[in-house]
C-alpha cells in the first residue's frame, strides 16, 4: 500500500514537472528544428510569461488591482488568473513576433555561435530590464484561490496518492489540453504540415512555392507564447523573481530536446514526461543523488542516441 | 592603474619579507610605515592606511538565491558610511565614534558581488584587498560565502566582518582570528526556540526535517536534532538534504509521512523558504502537522505571505523592538528608505561600527590591534541590549529572538512577524569549550 502511494505520488509529481518541462520543450524544438535556431533567450520568454501573469493576476484580483480602483468589483469570478491565461500567450506570441523579424531573422544565415550569442544577450537584457523597472524582488506564486466559484486552494483526496494539491492536478489537466492542441496543430493542419516539412527540408518547402518565412514567424510566435505560458504556469506555483529565467526554463528546455530529439514534437513531449519521472522518482528516493542520475541520464543518451527518443538528427546538426 | 601596481608592489615586498623572518619585518617596516599617523607597527595586511581616505569593502550577493538579502545589507553598509562621516544615528551615540571619519580619515566603500557563490565571492574580495586596498572587508549572506571569504582574509591579513550567517561553523570549526561575528547561529536558535515549541506544541513528538544542503543547512539540521531531541524529547523520523537553490519541493514534501509526523522542520532561507513553506501549505502538510521555519527573513517572509501565520521561527533583531538603540536606527533607516529596516541591514550597519569604534580605540588601524579591541568587548547601543564579543571564537553573546508568523490581515508592508520572546544571552550560548566553540582554532594575529 505505501509502494502504490509512492508510486501514484511519484507519477502525479512528475507529471507536473514534466508537463512545464514539455511546453517549453515543444516551443524550443520547433524553433530549433524549422529554423536551425537556437534560441537561449527561450528562457527570458519564460521570464516575462510569469511577470506578465503576475501583473495581470495582480491588477485584475477585484480586492486591491486595477479593476478594482476602476469601481469593477464583481464580474462573477476571480478572473485575474483566467484573464493571464488568455493575455500571457498573446504577449508572448507578439514578442514571438517582433524577434523573429528582428533578431532572429539576421542571423539565420550566420553561424551557430552568433545566434548563441545574440540570444544569450537578449536574455541578458531581458533579466536585467526586469530588475530595473519591476526591481529584484521575489513575488508570492500567483495560484488562483477559487477558479469559477471552484475552491482551488485547498488539497483534495486522491486514491493512492492521498492529500494532493488540487492546484497542481488542476494544472496537469490545462498544461496536457495545451500541449494536446499543439500537437494537433502541428500533426493535423496544412500550417504543421509546413513546419514539419520545414524541419526536414526547408529548401525543398521554398521551391514548391510556399512563403516558409511566414511560416516562420508564426513558429517562432508559437514557440514564444508556449514559452511564455510555462511561464505563467511556473509562476502559479514557484516566486517569481528575475533569475527564474535561466535556472527553471532554459535548461530544462535544453535537457528536454535533448532527450526527446531535435525538431521532434512528440521528442519535446516524452523527453519532458521522461525527466520530470526522474526527478520525481529520484527526489523522493534518493533525493541527494537527483540531479547527478538526472545529468548523468543526459549524457548517457547523447553517448548512446544523440538524435534523442524521436529526433531524426543529433541536436544542434 | 598607477594604484594597482603600488598595491600589488608593496604586497608583494611584504610577501618576500615575510620570509625574511616577523621579527626582521618588524624591526624595517617600523620606519617604512608611515603615512596612517601611526606608524609606530609594521605593514601588515593593507597596513598602514595612505592618505586621507580609508576604504571598506562591502561583498555582498547582487544575485543568486539571497541577492534581496544584499540589497538590503547594502542599504546598513551605505547608512554606516554616511553616519560614520557626517555623524547621525548610533554615531551620535556611540562614544568611541566621533562622525568624522575614522582616525580623521574619510570612509570610502567599494562594493561587490558575490553572486551567493562561495568562489565568486573570494574572487570579489581579492580585487577589494589587491586592488583597491581595503582595509576592513565585510558581507556575505550564505555561510558558504562568509567561511570561504573569512579564510581569505585571515591569508591576507584584513579584517572579516560577517554579515548574515548562521551556521555554527562560522565561529566553530572554520573559526579564523581576522573574522567576527554579530549575528547569532544555528545552536542558538535550536536553545531558543526548542523550549518555546515543547511548551506550545507538547513533548514527545515525531519531527521530520528538509535542510539546504550546504554548512548552514548542515548545522542547523543538527542543532534543531539535537535541541529538539535534548529539550522537547521529540524523535526524528528523517532528515532531508535539499539542494540550494531548490524552486519545486513538492517532490520532497510528498514523501512526509502525515501520519507519523507531528512537527515538519524546514531548514530553508531566504528563495528557498520563500518556495518550500507555500508549497507545504499548498500540500495540506499544515492540516496534519505543525511546520517550524528556525531561521526567518524578510524576503521569505514577504514572498511567502499568509503561509506564514502562526509559524514559528526565530530572527537576528526586529524593527519592533522598543529599546532606544533599535528605534533610532528604525528612525535614520525610514527617513532614508522609507520603510523599517530588515535585520540584514542591522547586523551590516552594527559590525562596520564595530569596527570603526575598535579602530578608534586602538588609535590605528593595525589589524592586530584592532583584533584585540574587539575581543571580550562588552557593548551595548546595537539593538539587543548588553552584548559581548568572545574572545574565544569571535562568537557575539546576545539576546535571540523568537518570532511567529502574522496572519495575512494583521500584515503590513513593515510588520510580517510578531516578537513572541526575547530570550535572553543568559540562558543560551555555550562555554569556550563546549558546541561549535569547542572545535574552534582562531590561528594567528599577524604579529606574533
Amino acid at each position: 500500500m505505501l509502494l502504490q502511494s509512492e508510486i501514484a505520488s511519484i507519477l502525479l509529481n512528475g507529471l507536473q514537472q514534466g508537463a512545464i518541462y514539455a511546453l517549453l520543450g515543444i516551443g524550443l524544438t520547433i524553433i530549433l528544428g524549422t529554423m536551425e535556431f537556437l534560441n537561449l533567450a527561450h528562457g527570458a520568454l519564460y521570464l516575462v510569461g510569469a511577470y506578465v501573469g503576475l501583473i495581470v493576476f495582480q491588477e485584475t484580483t477585484l480586492s486591491n488591482g486595477f479593476l478594482y480602483s476602476a469601481g469593477i468589483t464583481s464580474i462573477g469570478f476571480e478572473g485575474g488568473f483566467l484573464a493571464a491565461i488568455v493575455l500571457v500567450p498573446i504577449v508572448g506570441f507578439g514578442l514571438g513576433l517582433l524577434m523573429e523579424r528582428f533578431v532572429a531573422e539576421p542571423f539565420y544565415d550566420r553561424p551557430e555561435t552568433d545566434q548563441l550569442l545574440v540570444t544569450f544577450g537578449l536574455a541578458l537584457i531581458v533579466e536585467e530590464t526586469v530588475k530595473n523597472v519591476i526591481g529584484g524582488n521575489t513575488f508570492q506564486s500567483i495560484a488562483p484561490s477559487t477558479l469559477f466559484g471552484v475552491n482551488v486552494s485547498q488539497p483534495i483526496q486522491l486514491p493512492f496518492v492521498g492529500l494532493f494539491p488540487s492546484w497542481r492536478l488542476l494544472i496537469i489537466v490545462i498544461t496536457f489540453l495545451v500541449i494536446g492542441v499543439t500537437y494537433l496543430a502541428i500533426e493535423r493542419t496544412d500550417f504543421g504540415l509546413v513546419v514539419q516539412a520545414g524541419t526536414r527540408d526547408s529548401e525543398m518547402v521554398r521551391l514548391l512555392g510556399i512563403k516558409i518565412n511566414r511560416s516562420y514567424s508564426l513558429v517562432f510566435a508559437l514557440g514564444a507564447a508556449l514559452a511564455a505560458f510555462a511561464g505563467l504556469i511556473g509562476a502559479s506555483i514557484q516566486t517569481v523573481s528575475p533569475q527564474i529565467g535561466t535556472d527553471q526554463a532554459l535548461i530544462p528546455a535544453f535537457l528536454t530536446i535533448v532527450v526527446g530529439g531535435a525538431g521532434s514534437v512528440r521528442g519535446a513531449i516524452a523527453g519532458g514526461m521522461v525527466l520530470g519521472l526522474i526527478i520525481s522518482a529520484m527526489t523522493q528516493t534518493y533525493s541527494q543523488w537527483a540531479q547527478i542520475v538526472l545529468y548523468l541520464f543526459v549524457a548517457l543518451m547523447l553517448v548512446f542516441r544523440p538524435e534523442g527518443l524521436f529526433g531524426t538528427g543529433e541536436v544542434g546538426e | 592603474m598607477a594604484r594597482d601596481t603600488t598595491a600589488l608592489s608593496r604586497r608583494d615586498v611584504l610577501k618576500t619579507s615575510g620570509a625574511a623572518g616577523v621579527a626582521g619585518l618588524a624591526g624595517l617596516a617600523g620606519c617604512t610605515g608611515g603615512g596612517g599617523g601611526d606608524s609606530e607597527y609594521p605593514a601588515l595586511g593593507n597596513y598602514p592606511v595612505e592618505g586621507d581616505e580609508v576604504v571598506f569593502g562591502f561583498n555582498v550577493p547582487q544575485s543568486g538565491s539571497y541577492s534581496q538579502e544584499g540589497a538590503d545589507e547594502l542599504r546598513g553598509y551605505n547608512l554606516a558610511v554616511e553616519h560614520l562621516n557626517n555623524g547621525g544615528g548610533w554615531v551620535d551615540d556611540w562614544e568611541d565614534l566621533s562622525g568624522e571619519g575614522v582616525l580623521d580619515k574619510t570612509v570610502t566603500a567599494v562594493e561587490g558581488d558575490t553572486a551567493t557563490d562561495p568562489d565568486t565571492a573570494r574572487q570579489s574580495a581579492t580585487r577589494m584587498i589587491n586592488r583597491d586596498n581595503a582595509i576592513m572587508i565585510t558581507g556575505g549572506s550564505s555561510s558558504g560565502v562568509a567561511i570561504a571569504v573569512q579564510g581569505l582574509c585571515q591569508e591576507e591579513k584584513v579584517l572579516f566582518q560577517c554579515c548574515i550567517t548562521h551556521s555554527n561553523d562560522t565561529t566553530g570549526s572554520e573559526c579564523v582570528r581576522y573574522s567576527f561575528r554579530e549575528m547569532f547561529n544555528a545552536y542558538m536558535t535550536g536553545q531558543a526556540l526548542a523550549p518555546v515549541l515543547r511548551d506550545e506544541y507538547g513533548e514527545d513528538l515525531n519531527f521530520y526535517q528538509l535542510y539546504a544542503d550546504y554548512s548552514w543547512g548542515q548545522t542547523q539540521q543538527a542543532s534543531m536534532e539535537q535541541f529538539f531531541t535534548e529539550v522537547g524529547g521529540w524523535s526524528q523520523i528523517e532528515s532531508v538534504p535539499t539542494p540550494l537553490g531548490t524552486s519545486d519541493y513538492s517532490s520532497y514534501l510528498s514523501d512526509v509521512p502525515r501520519d507519523e509526523t507531528d512537527v515538519l522542520v524546514l531548514n530553508h532561507y531566504g528563495l528557498d523558504a520563500a518556495n518550500s513553506l507555500p508549497q507545504a501549505i499548498e500540500a495540506g502538510l499544515d492540516q496534519d502537522m505543525e511546520i517550524v521555519v528556525p531561521l526567518y527573513n524578510r524576503l521569505m517572509a514577504e514572498a511567502a505571505s499568509g503561509s506564514i501565520d502562526g509559524i514559528f521561527g526565530t530572527a537576528d533583531w526586529n524593527w519592533q523592538l522598543e529599546d532606544d538603540a533599535s528605534q533610532s536606527f528604525v528612525e535614520v533607516y525610514r527617513a532614508e528608505h522609507d520603510r523599517a529596516p530588515s535585520y540584514g541591514a542591522r547586523i551590516a550597519y552594527t559590525q562596520t561600527l564595530q569596527y570603526a569604534a575598535a579602530v578608534e580605540r586602538a588609535g590605528t588601524f593595525y589589524p592586530p590591534e584592532v583584533i584585540r579591541q574587539l575581543e571580550g568587548h562588552e557593548y551595548s547601543g546595537a539593538g539587543l541590549g548588553e552584548e559581548s564579543m568572545r574572545a574565544c571564537d569571535h562568537q557575539a553573546q546576545r539576546d535571540v529572538l523568537v518570532m511567529q508568523g502574522a496572519s495575512e490581515q494583521e500584515q503590513t508592508e513593515d510588520k510580517l512577524l510578531n516578537i513572541v520572546s526575547q530570550t535572553p544571552r543568559g540562558d543560551i550560548g555555550y562555554a569556550c569549550d563546549a558546541g561549535p566553540a569547542a572545535e574552534c582554532e582562531l590561528g594567528e594575529y599577524g604579529d606574533e
